[in-house]
């Protein structure tokens, strides 16, 4: 391939398509002495769905965490829906109703059964009358499901199941954009297709997503874009098929050899 | 086809003496010595109880150690006030045991559904200080036993029916602690008094739920809505006001308290102050705001390192610091406000523990999904971390109610200090001292022992769904 082509690749790739609805400028975020995440360019167009991949501790979970303030950034910028994040509870809180976040460990309120959980923050934080929220949680569990485990607690479920609902708590607050932390990765083997299949149902239905996530099947059928992360650098942007058949990085290539 | 293994053979009661008390030599060794002893000391407990002992010095006085030297003209008000609290706990406790109940029945989780017979066999240890008055009382002094009957047996009954609330349709269980704060203020003025002042307890539940439960919703505008609420308010608070202002009867302040009355209300108001302060505390400790993180943690550690005796002896002076210098504080008002800071102390830093457990996960879902500080705090953190510590909680809670009899060596007359009142009698000068020791030992591990086995109830309720 000549350089002219790779260039070409690259330069698509690292642009979002239309309009763009995350940006990261020049992020830098340290624990400690660690620099967890090194100078991060990165946007992301509405209806996109990006998947984050690279070893552990490569910083994929804490960049989407700064997304949402979950984590505070040290240097750069980050504007989510044209919000810029800033110190600010009410500016956090603003940007963290548009974003939704799905966790590894599930993190539903065990003492709060599957439709509390759901219609806590749209009651607590939009004000929603609790008929028009249980209506729409109903709604919201039948698209995941499961809506015959409305009444139940979280440790009455199985780990495919409380996810589900966790992508339901989500959805719930109606976010322009889905975040997804290692959604598959607590799950026993046989659960994570029923994870997967919400997650591509929400993509193909147009819903702006970041997926950190190490199953490549889902990154080469849903993405329009694979990040590549390691050590805190954005090493490699590209389509899944250029990403997959011919990185252009060294380290991308060791990491594809390890894991495929 | 499928083959079931026979059920092994049915134990019989010699397997069972074998396999629990001659597993091996040593273990049969221990039970040789144990039995005989146990058995010996049985018999000395009960040839105590029932020959030996002087049970007069206590048989006498049961009036006096059920409520001390509060006028006895005026008892009808502790016996009454007695039967009030524990009818609100009762509804408290009912209507959220059903609540919670019925979320478990809709989860599809099996639980068991509270009855009376439940409730008096976890009570056990009252029924059986019930039982202990009534050995007490001789036919020839009937009189002596009315009142510590009616103080004990009247308030588990009354319990026993305010338990029944859980029997009220769904909808109607919202008023559940409606009823139970109503209660438990009108318990209190029962012996307070209802003075014209006394409107301000009632009037703020009354308040708050009025504007809480005004039906507004058909407004559109906020400012109308808010508005509306606040005058339903109003209307409740005022009319509340004219009640008290037309009641206006003065009853008898707690200063007259005395007996094993003191003991249960100073304790129970120690444990209703200090839960809130002792909150209120952990969270500022974990506060990001320096200062009010360094006074909560100095307040915290200077009332742990100190005995709680030594402050008992302080409050006069350290309380003295405070209030204004023409305010007089009765011992028991001084006595009542160092449990409360002293429990409050220990209770944050019970409750800290708790919030230090719960994941962080459970705070950063929150967070995630645009909720401020307080609701997560409120719906989130607080009710996991508390149920998490409730053992802990009821332990502070009974060594609290224990504690109380360091009052008696401040002049202020609870159970224990009864013996004083007893033992300077005529006939019981150096007479029956122990009796009367076991008695109280009896009463308060009745009370400790009922507490306990409500907490460990309480537990496994809130814990169904885990």
């Amino acid at each position: 391939m000549t350089n002219e082509q790779n260039q070409n690749v690259y330069s698509d790739a690292t642009q979002a398509k239309g309009e763009a609805v995350i940006e990261l400028v020049d992020v830098d975020k340290f624990f400690g002495d660690f620099q967890a995440l090194a100078d991060i360019n990165m946007n992301v167009g509405l209806q996109e769905v990006i998947v984050v991949i690279g070893p552990s501790g490569s910083g994929k979970s804490t960049l989407i965490r700064c997304i949402n303030r979950l984590e505070k950034h040290d240097r750069g910028r980050i504007t989510v829906d044209g919000i810029e994040l800033s110190d600010d509870i009410k500016n956090i809180q603003e940007i963290r109703r548009e974003t939704g976040m799905v966790f590894q460990s599930f993190n539903l309120f065990p003492h709060l059964t599957v439709i509390d959980n759901i219609t806590l923050a749209p009651r607590q934080v939009r004000h929603e009358a609790k008929n028009d929220a249980e209506d729409n949680a109903m709604a919201l569990l039948e698209r995941v499901g499961i809506p015959e485990q409305a009444r139940k607690f979280p440790g009455q479920l199985s780990g495919g199941q409380q996810q589900r609902v966790a992508i339901a708590r989500s959805l719930a607050m109606r976010p322009k954009v889905m975040l997804f932390d290692e959604p598959t990765s607590a799950l026993d083997p046989e659960m994570i297709k029923e994870v997967l299949d919400v997650m591509v149902e929400l993509a193909e239905g147009g819903m702006t997503m970041i997926v950190v996530t190490h199953e490549m099947g889902f990154a080469r059928a849903v993405a329009d874009r694979v990040v590549f992360m390691a050590d805190g650098y954005i090493v490699e942007v590209g389509t899944p098929e250029h990403f997959f058949t011919n990185p252009q990085e060294d380290r991308t290539k060791l990491f594809l050899s390890q894991i495929l | 086809m499928t083959t079931t293994a026979p059920a092994p053979p049915r134990e019989t009661s010699l397997d069972w003496v074998k396999k629990n008390l001659f597993r091996n030599w040593w273990s049969g060794l221990i039970s040789v010595i144990l039995l005989p002893l146990s058995l010996y000391l049985a018999y000395r407990a009960l040839r105590f109880l029932f020959v030996t002992g002087q049970w007069d010095a206590v048989r006498v006085n049961l009036t006096l150690f059920m409520q001390g030297t509060f006028s006895r003209d005026e008892q009808w008000r502790l016996i009454s006030q007695i039967m009030i609290f524990a009818l609100a706990f009762g509804i408290g406790l009912g209507t959220n045991s059903a609540a919670s109940h019925d979320r478990a029945q809709d989860a599809g989780l099996d639980v068991e559904r509270g009855t009376i017979a439940g409730t008096l066999a976890r009570m056990w240890s009252l029924v059986a200080f019930i039982g202990l008055l009534l050995f007490f009382a001789t036919t020839d002094d009937m009189g002596n036993l009315i009142n510590p009957f009616l103080f004990v047996g009247g308030g588990l009954v009354m319990g026993a029916v305010g338990y029944q609330a859980r029997r009220l349709p769904r909808r109607f269980r919202n008023v559940g602690w409606l009823l139970t704060m109503t209660f438990l203020v009108i318990g209190f003025q029962i012996v307070s008094g209802f003075d014209a002042g006394g409107w301000v307890p009632l009037g703020i539940i009354f308040g708050v739920s009025a504007y809480s439960i005004a039906p507004v919703d058909r407004f559109e505008a906020s400012w109308l809505r808010g508005a509306l609420r606040f005058a339903a308010a109003l209307i409740v608070v005022l009319a509340i006001r004219a009640v008290y202002a037309a009641v206006d009867t003065p009853g008898i302040g707690w200063d007259d308290w005395s007996g094993l009355h003191l003991t249960l209300m100073v304790s129970a108001i120690a444990i209703v102050l200090a839960f809130p302060l002792g909150l209120l505390l952990a969270l500022a400790r974990r506060s990001t705001l320096p200062a009010l993180r360094i006074m909560a943690t100095a307040y915290i550690e200077v009332i742990r390192g100190v005995p709680l005796i030594t402050l008992l002896f302080m409050g006069q002076f350290i309380l003295g610091f405070v209030v204004p210098q023409d305010v007089t504080l009765s011992a028991i008002t001084r006595a009542i406000a160092v449990m409360t800071f002293f429990s409050a102390a220990y209770i944050a830093e019970i409750v800290r523990g708790g919030l230090q457990a719960l994941p962080k996960g459970q705070t950063e879902a929150g967070q995630a999904l645009g909720l401020a500080p307080p609701p997560i705090m409120r719906r989130i953190v607080l009710p996991q971390a508390l149920t998490a510590v409730i053992p802990a909680m009821v332990g502070q809670f009974i060594s609290l109610f224990k504690d109380s009899s360091l009052l008696s060596i401040i002049a202020v007359l609870e159970f224990l200090g009864v013996r004083k009142i007893i033992h300077a009698q005529e006939a019981f000068r150096g007479v029956g001292i122990a009796e009367t020791l076991v008695f109280v030992a009896i009463g308060y591990w009745a009370f400790a022992f009922a507490m306990s086995r409500e907490s460990q109830r309480l537990e496994r309720r809130l814990r169904v769904s885990r």
